[in-house]
C-alpha cells in the first residue's frame, strides 16, 4: 500500500509533465493535490492499521540488478519509523499542496504565453514521489538515488523563477553544495559495500556487528587515528551534512528561499532537509561512538551558528531558514548523543511547526506583494488574523514552550527537551553517581516497556501503544548490572559539555528571534503604510494553516513519539547497539531518560522561551529604533553575523577562486604544454622529412606509408584537400614523434 | 534462422556499405561520381537524400533489434543460453586468406564475426545513434549532401565491423577504416578551422595506430612461431605465451593507438578541437562511437591478451585516468565555448571509463562497459542538443547567449535531462555505470568472494570521486549559463531558415525523444543489459586476466559453484603451471578460456572433455593447428 502511496505521486507528475500544459492553470494543481491526498489517505489506513490494528505486512522484495554476488535490491523497509515518516510527508505535502494552488495562481509565470504553472506541480509530485521511495528505501543504494532524485527536485524547484539570476545560482549553489556531501556518501557506500558487502540496511548492521565481534578490518584498521569503521559513519554522514544544510555545507540553505515559499516549507523545512537526520537515523546501527561524536559537534556548531545568524536577519523567509538549519542542528546533535528517539521526534514536530510558520511567511508575502523585508512589515495582525495566531502557534512550538514540570506543552518542548536531557546525561552522567541510583530506581518503578526490557537485560523491548504521557521512561539499557553505572561515554572528554551547554544557551536565543520576527511582521504599528494597504487573507491559503497548527497542537505527542520509540525495537536498535558496544551504554543512552535529568533541565531551560520572547518584546516593542542603537553599539558582531560568519566570502575565494585559478592554469597547460608538444613534435619532424625528402628524395624512407598517404592523397582529390602533400610528412613525423615519446615515457616508467 | 544467425552480422554491416553506394549514385544524378571544379556543389537536392540514407540506417537499426533478438535466444549446441553464459553468438567464421586448403596452413587469415554481452551492446549503440544523427543532419548540411550521407553510413559500417571482428586483422582494417569518413567529415562539413582539426584528428589517431599494428604484426608473427601459422584469430592470439617483457612491450604497442583514441590524458588535445570543429553528427559519432573504439580495443586486446603487463601497468594507466578525470573537469569547466565544454567533459567521463576497466573486476568491467553504452548516449545527444542550438545562433560562446530556456523551453527540457544523465543522476543511466565504476575502483584490491585481487584500491576511487562533483559543477554551469538568467541572444537570431523554428522542431524532439527513453529506461532497469554485460566480462575478460592465477580460490569463484571440482580438474595442465616460470602460462588454470568451453564448465552441463578440442589447452601443440570449430 505504501509502495502505491509512492506511486500515486509519480503518476501525477507524469500526468502533469505530459498533459500538465493543457489541463491549465487551476486544474494541474487540483490534480496534483488529489494524488498526494490519495497517498495521504493511503498513509493513514497503513498509520491506523500499523499502529492501531497492529498489522504487520510481509515487506516484497525484488533484485533491481546483480552485481556479482551482490545482489541491488528494491525493497520496503517497514517499520513505525516508516510508518509515520510516511504519513508526515503525506499529511504535509497535502496540504501544502492545497496552499500551493492559492499561491502560485497569483503569480505571473509565463513562457512564451505558455504558463510554467503545471511545471510546478510536475516537480512538486516528482519530489513527493521521490521523498516518499527515500522514506521506504530499505537498501542504501535506494536511500541515495532518491536522496540524489530529492536533491534533483529541489535544484527545480529552486530555480523554479529562472529569469532570476539569484534564483539559478541559488539552485546551483544548492545541487553543488549537496554533491560535495553526496561525495562523502558514496565513498562511504563504497566502504559499506567494500566492508560489509551488503547494502541493505539490515545486511550491512548484521556484517558490521561480526565485524565486530571479530575484530574485522573495520575496526581493526585505522587511518589518522580513526578506525576504518569511524571513517565509514563520517563519510556517510557527509550525505546528511549537505543535505540537510550542517555546517559547514549550510551555505545553500537560506539561498534555496529564492524558491517559491510552498517549496521552501515542503521542501526546505519539513521533508527533504530532514531527510539528512533519518539518514543518520537509519544508519545509527552502522556508527561507533567516535563517529557520534562527530556528528554530535557538526550538530552542535551548526545550530550555535545558525541561531546567531537568524538574529540580525530581516527577510522574513531567511530568519526562518536559519531557524531551520539552527533546528536540524538539534536533531543531528541529538542523533549524535544517542538521543535517537528525541531527535526523530523533533523531526517530526519540527516538521509541523515550521511549514506552519513557511506558509504563514508565504500568506504574508503573498499578501504584501512579494515584500519579505520584515521592517517594512508590522501591524499585520489586523489585516491576517488568522496567519498571525497559527504562526504564533509556530512560534511557540519552535520556543519549545510549555508549563515545566507538568506535561502541558507543545511538541517542541518535548522532543528539544528530550535532546538536552540525553546532551546532559552525556555531559555529566558519569559523576552522578546518585542520579545513577535513582535511575535504577526509577527503572525498577517504571511500568510498561522500558521496564521489561531492563527486567530482560539485553532483550528486545515489546512495541507497545502506551501514549506515553509520560515521557520519563526509564532506562531500558541500564540492565541491572549492580549499582555501578557503565560509562555511557568516555569520562573526561573536554568538549563534552559544550555539547550540552551550547543548545542550552541557543535555546534562549531561539525564542529570541522567533519572537523578533514575529512580533515584526504582525505586532507593533505598520512600518510601510503601502504593504499594509494591501495586505490581504486568502482563504484557501489559510485554510492549510489551520489544520497545519491543530497539528502541531496536539499530533505530537500522542502520535509520534510512542511511533519512533516503537521504531528503537522494531529496528533492533538498542539490541544491536547492546550486541555491537561495549556495555550498551548506546541503547541506553538512546532511551534513558531518568526524572532527574527532568528536574534539573526545567529549571535550565523551561522558562527559556518566555525569558526569550521577552526580551524580543523588549527590544521590538517599539518598532525597529532600540535594535537599530543596539546594533550601533555592537558594531563588529552585529556585521559579523549580518555577513554570515563570512561563510560566502570565503567559500568564494577559497574554492570559487582557487579553483579558477588552477583551471585555467590547467587549460593553459593544456593548450601550451601537452597540446604545444604535439604541435612541436609535429614541426620538428615536418622539417626533418622535408630535410630527408630534399636530400634524400625519401621514397625509400617512407615507402611504406606512401601507400597510406596515396590512399588518402586519392580520396583527398575526390574532396580536394587543401593540405595534399603535407599528408605523409605528417604520418611520418607522426610515428617517429609517438616513438620517441612512448621510448621516452617507457624508459622513465622501467627504471 | 540458422542461415541468419550466421550472416545476420555481415549483414549488419553491408547494408550500410550498401547504402553508402546506394545514396552515392543516387546523389550523383546522372553526372560524374568526382565533381569537376567549377561545379555548383551547394544547389539543394532537397532532404531526398538524407532520407535515403536514413532509410538504410534505420533499416540498420531493425537489423540490429533482430540481431539483439538473436543473441539472447541463441544457444550451443547443448542447449546452453550464449548470451547468459558470456559466450559468443551469431559467429561466423571464414577462411579469407590462406595459403592453401590443405591441412596443415601457413598463413589463415579469417573473415571471423561475432558477438558477445560486451559488443552486442555496442552494435546496438552504433545502429541506434547513427540514425539519429543523420536525420539530425537534414537541417545542418546543406552542401555535398551526397559524399555526407554517404560517408556517414560507411561510418557507421566500419564501427560495426570493429565491435563485431573476431579476427585482428579485421578488427584493425575497420578501426582505420574508421578515420576516412570521419576525416572527410570534419574536414568537409566542419567549423572554420576544420582541415586542422581533421588533420590533427587523422594523423594523431593514426600515428598511435601504427604502432598498434606493429604489435598486431608481432603477434601474429608469435602465433606463427608458436602455432606453425600465420594468423591473427583472436582465439588464438589470446593463447599465445608472451614472456613479460613482450607484454610490456605489446602493451604500449596497443595502449599507443588505443588511448590516442580514448583519449587517455595527456594523448587528448586532438579531441577538443575534432569536437568543436566536426559538424554536428560528425561530433556525435566521435563521441558516441568513436571513442569507444579506444576503450573496446583495450578491453577486447590489452587486458586479455597482455594479462602479467595490465595487472603491471594498471596503476599507471589509472592514474592517468584519474589525471583525466579531474584534469578534464577542471579544463570544461573554464571554457568559453560550450561545444568545447563537452568535448573535454569527455575526457572526464572516459578517465571513469577507463578506471573501472583497469579495476580489473566484475563490477568496474560491467561499470566500464555500461559506461561506453551510456556515454554515447547521454554526451551524443548533448551535442545534438548543441547543434540544434548552434544551427540557430552560429555562435558556440557562452556570452552571447543567454536565458534560452524562455525561447526554447523544449530545448531547455532535453539540454537538462542529458545534463542530468551526464552528471550521473540516479534514475538516469549514467549513474549506475559511474557507482559500479567507483565500487569496482574501490573494491578492487580487497575483492569479495574470494577474487584474485586487483591493481587499484580505494584510494583511487576517492580520488575519482572528486570528478562527480566537479561534473555537476561544470555541467550545470553550462546549463546555468545557457538557459537560466535573462534572455540574451545575438542580432538577427534565432535564424529560421531551413524549415526551423525557435524552439525545437518536431523532427528534432522526435530525435531527442528515444535517446531520452534509452536514458531513462538504462536508468531505471538497467538489470537486463548489465545481466548480459556481466557473464561475458567474466568469461571474455576477467578469465584471461587472471587466468595465470593459479589461486584456488579465484579457481572456485569463476567456476560455478556446483560444478567447481570438474570444472577444475578438466584441464591437465592445471600441474604444470608451475614449471615455466618465465612465461607466463596461462591457460593452466584448468578451465578453458574459450567462451564456449568455459561457459559449459561453468554451468556444468557439459563437463566432457572431448566435445571442445581445447578444453584442456594447456598449450599450443605446434602440431595441432588451431582450427576454429565454434560456430
Amino acid at each position: 500500500m505504501l509502495v502505491a502511496g509512492v506511486a500515486v505521486p509519480l503518476v501525477s507528475f507524469l500526468l502533469l509533465a505530459l498533459f500538465g500544459a493543457r489541463l491549465g492553470k487551476p486544474a494541474s494543481g487540483w490534480v496534483a493535490t488529489a494524488a498526494i491526498a490519495t497517498s495521504c489517505v493511503l498513509a493513514t489506513i497503513v498509520l491506523y492499521q500499523w499502529h492501531f490494528a497492529g498489522v504487520r505486512p510481509e515487506p516484497h522484495v525484488f533484485t533491481w540488478a546483480n552485481l556479482g554476488t551482490i545482489p541491488l535490491k528494491v525493497g520496503v523497509n517497514l517499520d513505525s519509523l516508516t510508518v509515520i515518516m510516511f504519513f508526515m510527508v503525506t499529511f504535509i505535502a497535502t496540504w501544502i499542496h492545497v496552499f500551493s494552488i492559492g499561491y502560485m495562481a497569483g503569480h505571473s509565470d509565463e513562457v512564451d504565453g505558455e504558463s510554467k504553472y503545471h511545471r510546478f506541480f510536475a516537480y512538486l509530485g516528482l519530489f513527493c514521489f521521490s521523498m516518499l521511495g527515500l522514506v521506504i528505501a530499505s537498501s542504501l543504494l535506494f536511500l541515495f538515488i532518491f536522496w540524489e532524485l530529492v536533491g534533483l527536485c529541489s535544484y527545480l524547484l529552486i530555480g523554479y523563477y529562472f529569469d532570476k539570476k539569484s534564483a539559478s545560482n541559488a539552485a546551483m549553489k544548492a545541487f553543488i553544495t549537496n554533491r560535495v556531501g553526496d561525495f562523502g556518501f558514496i565513498i562511504g557506500l563504497g566502504m559499506v559495500v567494500l566492508f560489509l558487502g551488503d547494502l541493505t540496511l539490515d545486511g550491512a548492521a548484521k556484517a558490521l556487528r561480526v565485524q565486530y565481534a571479530e575484530n574485522g578490518t573495520l575496526f581493526a584498521h585505522s587511518f589518522l587515528g580513526l578506525s576504518l569503521a569511524t571513517w565509514m559513519g563520517m563519510l556517510l554522514f557527509c550525505g546528511a551534512i549537505g543535505k540537510s544544510a550542517q555546517f559547514p555545507l549550510h551555505v545553500w540553505l537560506p539561498d534555496a528561499m529564492e524558491g517559491p515559499t510552498p517549496v521552501s516549507a515542503l521542501i526546505h523545512a519539513a521533508t527533504m532537509v530532514a531527510a539528512g537526520v533519518y539518514l543518520v537515523a537509519r544508519i545509527f546501527v552502522l556508527l561507533t561512538p567516535e563517529a557520534q561524536t562527530f556528528i554530535a559537534i557538526i550538530g552542535c556548531i551548526t545550530l550555535a551558528l545558525a541561531a546567531l545568524i537568524a538574529i540580525v536577519q530581516t527577510d522574513i523567509k531567511r530568519v526562518l531558514a536559519y531557524s531551520t538549519i539552527s533546528q536540524l542542528g538539534y536533531m543531528i546533535l541529538g542523533m549524535g548523543l544517542g538521543a535517537w528517539i528525541g531527535a526523530l521526534f523533533h523531526l517530526l514536530t519540527h516538521a509541523f511547526f515550521k511549514a506552519l510558520m513557511f506558509l504563514g511567511s508565504g500568506q504574508v508575502i503573498e499578501g504584501c506583494h512579494h515584500e519579505q523585508d520584515m521592517r517594512k512589515m508590522g501591524g499585520l495582525r489586523h489585516k491576517m488574523p488568522v496567519t498571525c495566531w497559527t504562526f504564533f502557534i509556530g512560534v511557540l512550538a519552535i520556543a519549545g514552550a510549555g508549563i515545566p514540570m507538568t506535561q502541558i506543552g507543545l511538541g517542541g518542548f518535548f522532543s528539544k527537551d528530550e535532546i538536552l536531557a540525553v546532551g546532559w546525561h552525556r555531559a555529566y552522567g558519569q559523576g552522578e553517581v546518585d542520579a545513577a541510583h535513582e535511575m535504577e530506581h526509577a527503572a525498577a518503578a517504571m511500568p510498561g516497556p522500558w521496564a521489561q526490557a531492563q527486567g530482560a537485560g539485553h532483550g528486545a523491548v515489546t512495541a507497545s501503544d502506551t501514549p506515553a504521557g509520560h515521557g520519563h521512561e526509564a532506562a531500558a539499557g541500564e540492565h541491572g548490572e549492580g549499582h555501578k553505572v557503565t560509562p555511557a561515554w568516555p569520562a573526561h572528554r573536554p568538549g563534552h559539555w559544550l555539547l550540552f551547554l551550547v543548545p542550552v544557551v541557543i535555546a534562549y536565543v531561539t525564542p529570541f528571534y522567533m519572537m523578533r520576527a514575529w512580533w515584526l511582521t504582525f505586532m507593533g504599528k505598520p512600518r510601510d503604510e503601502h504593504v499594509y494597504h494591501h495586505a490581504h487573507e486568502s482563504k484557501l491559503m489559510y485554510v492549510p494553516l489551520i489544520v497545519l497548527a491543530v497539528g502541531t497542537l496536539f499530533s505530537s505527542y500522542f502520535l509520534f513519539r510512542p511511533m519512533v520509540a516503537e521504531a528503537v525495537s522494531e529496528i533492533g536498535l538498542q539490541q544491536a547497539l547492546v550486541a555491537s558496544y561495549d556495555g550498551g551504554h548506546h541503547a541506553e543512552a538512546g532511551l534513558a531518560i531518568d526524572h532527574d535529568t527532568h528536574k534539573y533541565l526545567s529549571m535550565i531551560v523551561g522558562g527559556a522561551f518566555v525569558v526569550g520572547f521577552l526580551v524580543a518584546i523588549a527590544i521590538y516593542w517599539n518598532g525597529l529604533g532600540l535594535a537599530e542603537r543596539l546594533a550601533r553599539t555592537f558594531q563588529p558582531v552585529h556585521t559579523l553575523l549580518v555577513r554570515k560568519f563570512y561563510f560566502d566570502e570565503l567559500y568564494g575565494a577559497a574554492f570559487v577562486g582557487g579553483v579558477l585559478v588552477i583551471k585555467r592554469l590547467l587549460y593553459a597547460f593544456d593548450k601550451y604544454i601537452v597540446d604545444g608538444i604535439v604541435n612541436l613534435s609535429a614541426a620538428v619532424t615536418e622539417r626533418l622529412s622535408r630535410f630527408a625528402g630534399n636530400v634524400l628524395d625519401a621514397r625509400g624512407v617512407d615507402g611504406a606509408v606512401n601507400g597510406v598517404g596515396k590512399l588518402a592523397l586519392e580520396l583527398g582529390g575526390v574532396v580536394r584537400t587543401p593540405q595534399d602533400g603535407r599528408i605523409r610528412n605528417y604520418i611520418l613525423f607522426a610515428l617517429c614523434g609517438a616513438g620517441v615519446v612512448l621510448l621516452v615515457v617507457v624508459r622513465a616508467w622501467a627504471s | 534462422m540458422l542461415f541468419l544467425q550466421e550472416w545476420i552480422l555481415t549483414l549488419l554491416i553491408v547494408l550500410p556499405l550498401v547504402g553508402a553506394v546506394a545514396v552515392a549514385i543516387a546523389g550523383a544524378g546522372g553526372r560524374p561520381l568526382v565533381p569537376r571544379s567549377g561545379e555548383n556543389h551547394d544547389e539543394p537536392r532537397g532532404p531526398r537524400l538524407g532520407q535515403m540514407a536514413l532509410a538504410f540506417s534505420l533499416a540498420t537499426g531493425v537489423l540490429t533489434i533482430l540481431a539483439v533478438a538473436l543473441f539472447f535466444t541463441a544457444t550451443s549446441e547443448t542447449g546452453q543460453n550464449l548470451a547468459r553464459a558470456g559466450g559468443f553468438a551469431l559467429v561466423q567464421d571464414l577462411t579469407w586468406v590462406a595459403d592453401s586448403e590443405t591441412a596443415r596452413r601457413q598463413i589463415d587469415f579469417r573473415y571471423h564475426l561475432g558477438v558477445d554481452g560486451l559488443s552486442i551492446w555496442l552494435v546496438a549503440l552504433t545502429a541506434f545513434i547513427t540514425p539519429l544523427s543523420i536525420w539530425a543532419s537534414f537541417s545542418g548540411i546543406r552542401h555535398r549532401q551526397r559524399e555526407y550521407y554517404a560517408l556517414m553510413l560507411l561510418l557507421e559500417a566500419s564501427v560495426i565491423g570493429v565491435f563485431c571482428a573476431r579476427d585482428l586483422l579485421l578488427f584493425y582494417i575497420f578501426f582505420e577504416f574508421t578515420l576516412i569518413p570521419l576525416f572527410f567529415i570534419i574536414g568537409i562539413w566542419g567549423g572554420p578551422q576544420k582541415w586542422a582539426a581533421a588533420g590533427k584528428f587523422f594523423l594523431y589517431t593514426f600515428a598511435g595506430s601504427m604502432l598498434t599494428f606493429a604489435g598486431v604484426l608481432y603477434l601474429a608473427w608469435q602465433a606463427a612461431r608458436q602455432g606453425g601459422v600465420f594468423t591473427f584469430d583472436i582465439d588464438t592470439l589470446y593463447r599465445l605465451q608472451l614472456t613479460e617483457r613482450e607484454q610490456f612491450w605489446l602493451f604500449l604497442a596497443f595502449t599507443a593507438g588505443f588511448a590516442i583514441k580514448v583519449p587517455l590524458f595527456p594523448f587528448h588535445t586532438w579531441l577538443p578541437l575534432a569536437h568543436t570543429e566536426a559538424p554536428t553528427a560528425g561530433s556525435v559519432l566521435l563521441a558516441g562511437l568513436l571513442l569507444k573504439l579506444g576503450t573496446y580495443g583495450f578491453l577486447r586486446f590489452n587486458l586479455p591478451m597482455l594479462p602479467a603487463a595490465t595487472q603491471e601497468l594498471a596503476p599507471l594507466v589509472a592514474v592517468l585516468a584519474i589525471i583525466g578525470i579531474i584534469y578534464g573537469a577542471l579544463v570544461a569547466w573554464v571554457q568559453d565555448d560550450f561545444k568545447r565544454l563537452v568535448a573535454y567533459s569527455s575526457v572526464s567521463h572516459l578517465g571513469f571509463c577507463m578506471l573501472g576497466m583497469f579495476a580489473l573486476n566484475q563490477a568496474g568491467l560491467t561499470g566500464s562497459v555500461l559506461y561506453m553504452i551510456n556515454h554515447g548516449l547521454s554526451t551524443g545527444a548533448l551535442f545534438l542538443v548543441i547543434g540544434m542550438i548552434y544551427e540557430r545562433y552560429h555562435t558556440r560562446q557562452f556570452d552571447k547567449l543567454g536565458g534560452l530556456a524562455r525561447r526554447m523551453p523544449w530545448m531547455a527540457f532535453f539540454l537538462v535531462f542529458f545534463v542530468l544523465s551526464s552528471i550521473a543522476l540516479p534514475g538516469l543511466n549514467g549513474f549506475i555505470s559511474e557507482f559500479l565504476v567507483l565500487l569496482g575502483t574501490f573494491t578492487s584490491r580487497n575483492p569479495l568472494d574470494g577474487w584474485p585481487a586487483g591493481p587499484l584500491g580505494a584510494p583511487y576511487g576517492v580520488i575519482a570521486a572528486v570528478g562527480i562533483i566537479l561534473s555537476a559543477v561544470y555541467m550545470l554551469a553550462m546549463v546555468q549559463r545557457l538557459l537560466f538568467g535573462q534572455l540574451k541572444e545575438p542580432e538577427h537570431t534565432p535564424d529560421t531558415s531551413g524549415g526551423l523554428r525557435p524552439d525545437l522542431t518536431r523532427r528534432e524532439i522526435t530525435i531527442l525523444t528515444p535517446i531520452a527513453l534509452a536514458c531513462l529506461i538504462l536508468g531505471v532497469y538497467p538489470k537486463p543489459v548489465i545481466d548480459s554485460i556481466q557473464p561475458a566480462a567474466q568469461q571474455q575478460v576477467l578469465a584471461w586476466v587472471y587466468a595465470g592465477d593459479t589461486d584456488a580460490a579465484f579457481a572456485g569463484a569463476i567456476a560455478p559453484r556446483d560444478a567447481g571440482a570438474p570444472a577444475r580438474s578438466a584441464g591437465p595442465g592445471a600441474k604444470e603451471g608451475g614449471e615455466d616460470k618465465d612465461r607466463l602460462s596461462r591457460s593452466t588454470v584448468g578451465f578453458s578460456q574459450s567462451g564456449f568451453a568455459t561457459c559449459f564448465s561453468r554451468w556444468g552441463e557439459d563437463q566432457s572433455p572431448g566435445f571442445f578440442p581445447f578444453s584442456d589447452f594447456s598449450r599450443i601443440p605446434d602440431s595441432a593447428v588451431p582450427e576454429v570449430t565454434h560456430r
